[in-house]
């Protein structure tokens, strides 16, 4: 039902009324039988009018005396009598109603009306994210500054209050309510056409998988980007036609794979996910003997990736519910120490990686580990999300957070789904191809080029569009000119094309565009500008490309 | 036999027969409308509201409806009537206000009574 708080109110209000109904009547009948006496001494009797008028304000204790004339004393004995009745009544009432507007129930009734008022005025692209903390909180800060809003659930009313203090703008509507429940997701939005994804990266594995079956149901055709940290709920993803699922710790490793292996394409992807500049030094993993602290799902991700790469590893786990028993390669320890460490040959280890859950184990693991060898690259996890992070001055060469990569992986899959694609496609890319678009970009466009999306569709490229129903033919170079000389060459790479299907990366300059063709490109600021006044105005865009005539110009 | 039915079914009828009884008589003189029949009138009716307070189902909210119609007609009555009384005479015009506004709410108090009994056909019970 629509309204179900005004409901609610009406059956509650209903004994409150009866009680006042029935109080005041019983007082004006009262008043109107009893005889009376005017200031002249003639006897009189109360008008109906007059009894309710003194009932009125008795009642409510404001009590303006005896009128219309001074009572005699059998009026004054029924008085006194009703007044409790009428005031108790009053009283009653009011509290009932205050009490009302108390009620949880209420409450979260009128709450939950003014989400859903909310969510359905969103006629914008937006996002439901599920649950609210530190990693959803960039999520959403994130999200709204890429022009997206967002709707959050969140059960915990703390929390629920904390979204309220932040005050974002624009308005992120929260409803409060166990996400369990389907209902919840149909009323924040799913079914919406503007609804551009759902995000639901709980620590529970068996709570994502849940909510990602419910979501396919009522609405197949919202991307879902889900939290996944086994390869069984991975393939049950899979299967269930899930589109983005993020295994943080297989991020971690596939990191550690590009690290090993490539380190240009290891950097291209921090930049694509706004963690670090371009540059040219890239920090490479080196080969040796690895010391692994930390055996848990992580642990094993790791694992995969260092024999993958024929890298001698050492594990040490003092959880022995999680290795099995014979396992070579894992030491069984009853403590992380220095012992331990020495044991290890740590004096001969070339990396160090602190795994485990505890972010204060991990800084005093690698801190001892610095101390007996003095050359180890050292390598943490680090859990929790904190606005001042002692990690940063620690001086750990790599730093790997899983709730960080989540955020990043997030925002790009949904919010820029061509970097991701990108990235993705770089990923299966030689180290030279790497090095060689590092170079070029950094030669280009700088450290830091901004990534630009640009769809050629009426909205977006106006003029493109009716130079291409008129038949003629424009280049993907018409991007990389300069509006004020076309001779001169701008700031702009094109990173990735997609058309239907198809994925061209770094495409060629001289590709034709198409309709509805998606073009990303790694470019300036400036450049941006002048891409976007290429793509809408035909006048800018016969300028760069050859057709261009003094006459057509100022037409 | 259910006690919520006997009550609310009481004062539905109570307050149609009620304001019958102040209508019923001639248009144009108050000697026939007697002023406590009307007062009665009303606090059946706001009875019979608040009784139907709260129901979801869609026969309640039309039942509700016409209650609030009655109520507001009743009211109306008296306002007018005390308004006249308290500040000129009551002419035959004003009485043919004050009847006819109770006319109107024996109106919907009439669909109320039939509402109501046919949903209680209705049920099989």
């Amino acid at each position: 039902m629509s309204n179900n708080s005004l409901w609610l109110i009406l059956q509650k209000l209903r004994v409150p009324f009866l009680v006042l109904i029935i109080a005041y009547t019983i007082a004006i009948i009262g008043l109107v039988m009893l005889d009376g006496v005017t200031s002249d001494g003639k006897p009189y009797t109360m008008t109906i009018f007059d009894a309710f008028y003194f009932i009125t304000y008795t009642a409510t204790t404001i009590g303006f005396g005896e009128t219309p004339f001074a009572f005699t004393y059998s009026q004054r004995i029924w008085v006194s009598m009703i007044i409790y009745l009428t005031v108790i009544g009053w009283f009653y009432s009011v509290g009932s109603i205050i009490s009302l507007l108390q009620d949880k129930v209420l409450i979260r009734e009128i709450a939950k009306a003014k989400f859903k008022k909310q969510v359905k005025n969103l006629q914008e692209n937006f996002l439901i994210i599920l649950g609210y903390n530190a990693t959803t909180k960039r999520i959403i800060e994130k999200s709204l500054h890429k022009g997206f809003r967002v709707v959050v659930i969140e059960r915990n009313e703390d929390r629920v209050n904390e979204l309220m203090m932040e005050s974002y703008t624009p308005i992120v509507p929260i409803l409060q309510a166990d996400i369990h429940d389907p209902i919840a997701l149909e009323i924040s939005g799913i079914k919406s056409k503007y609804c551009k994804g759902l995000v639901s990266l709980f620590e529970d594995d068996s709570l994502n998988f849940r909510i990602a079956v419910t979501s396919k149901i009522i609405n197949p055709k919202v991307p879902l980007a889900i939290k996944s940290t086994t390869e069984t709920l991975t393939e049950n993803l899979t299967d269930l036609g899930v589109e983005i699922i993020e295994n943080p710790f297989e991020i971690i490793s596939s990191q550690i794979h590009l690290s090993l292996n490539s380190p240009s394409i290891y950097q291209i992807g921090k930049w694509i996910y706004n963690l670090d500049i371009l540059r040219k030094e890239q920090f490479k993993l080196p080969r040796g003997l690895y010391i692994v602290c930390g055996y848990g799902r992580m642990g094993r991700e790791i694992y995969k990736v260092l024999k993958e790469n024929d890298i001698e590893a050492k594990f040490v786990e003092i959880n022995k519910e999680k290795v099995d028993s014979n396992h070579k390669d894992v030491t069984i320890a009853s403590s992380y120490d220095m012992d331990l460490l020495k044991s290890l040959d740590i004096e001969k280890a070339a990396v160090i990686i602190a795994g485990t859950k505890d972010d204060t184990l991990n800084l005093s693991l690698l801190s001892t580990a610095r101390k007996i060898n003095k050359n180890i690259i050292t390598v943490a996890r680090e859990n929790e999300l904190e606005n001042y992070s002692i990690f940063k001055y620690s001086h750990i060469d790599f730093i790997f957070m899983p709730s960080r990569i989540l955020i990043h992986k997030t925002i790009n899959a949904i919010v820029n789904p061509m970097s991701d694609k990108f990235f993705y496609l770089m990923k299966s890319q030689s180290e030279e191809f790497g090095a060689k678009l590092v170079n070029e970009l950094l030669e280009k466009i700088g450290e830091s080029p901004e990534v630009y999306e640009l769809f050629i569709d009426a909205e977006q490229a106006n003029a493109i569009k009716d130079a291409i129903l008129e038949n003629e033919t424009i280049y993907l170079g018409a991007f990389s000119r300069r509006r004020e000389d076309r001779t001169i060459k701008n700031s702009v790479k094109p990173l990735l094309l997609q058309r239907g299907n198809k994925f061209y990366l770094l495409p060629d300059e001289v590709m034709p565009l198409k309709m509805g063709d998606k073009i990303l490109f790694a470019t300036t600021r400036d450049a941006i500008e002048d891409i976007e006044y290429i793509a809408q105005n035909m006048y800018e865009l016969k300028y760069v490309t050859d057709n261009f005539t003094n006459d057509g110009m100022w037409k | 036999m259910n006690m919520e039915k006997v009550r609310a079914g009481f004062f539905i009828i109570l307050a149609m027969t009620l304001n019958f009884g102040f209508f019923y008589g001639d248009m144009d003189s108050m000697a026939y409308h007697d002023k406590y029949e009307l007062l009665a009138a009303i606090v059946v009716n706001l009875i019979a509201t608040t009784l139907k307070l709260g129901d979801r189902t869609q026969i309640g909210s039309v039942l509700l409806a016409t209650s609030l119609v009655a109520d507001i007609q009743l009211i109306a009555a008296a306002t007018v009537w005390t308004i006249v009384a308290y500040t000129s005479e009551i002419t035959p015009a004003t009485t043919v206000i004050i009847v006819s506004l109770s006319g109107g709410a024996l109106l919907a108090n009439i669909v109320s009574v039939i509402l109501y009994v046919g949903d209680t056909l209705k049920s099989k019970r």
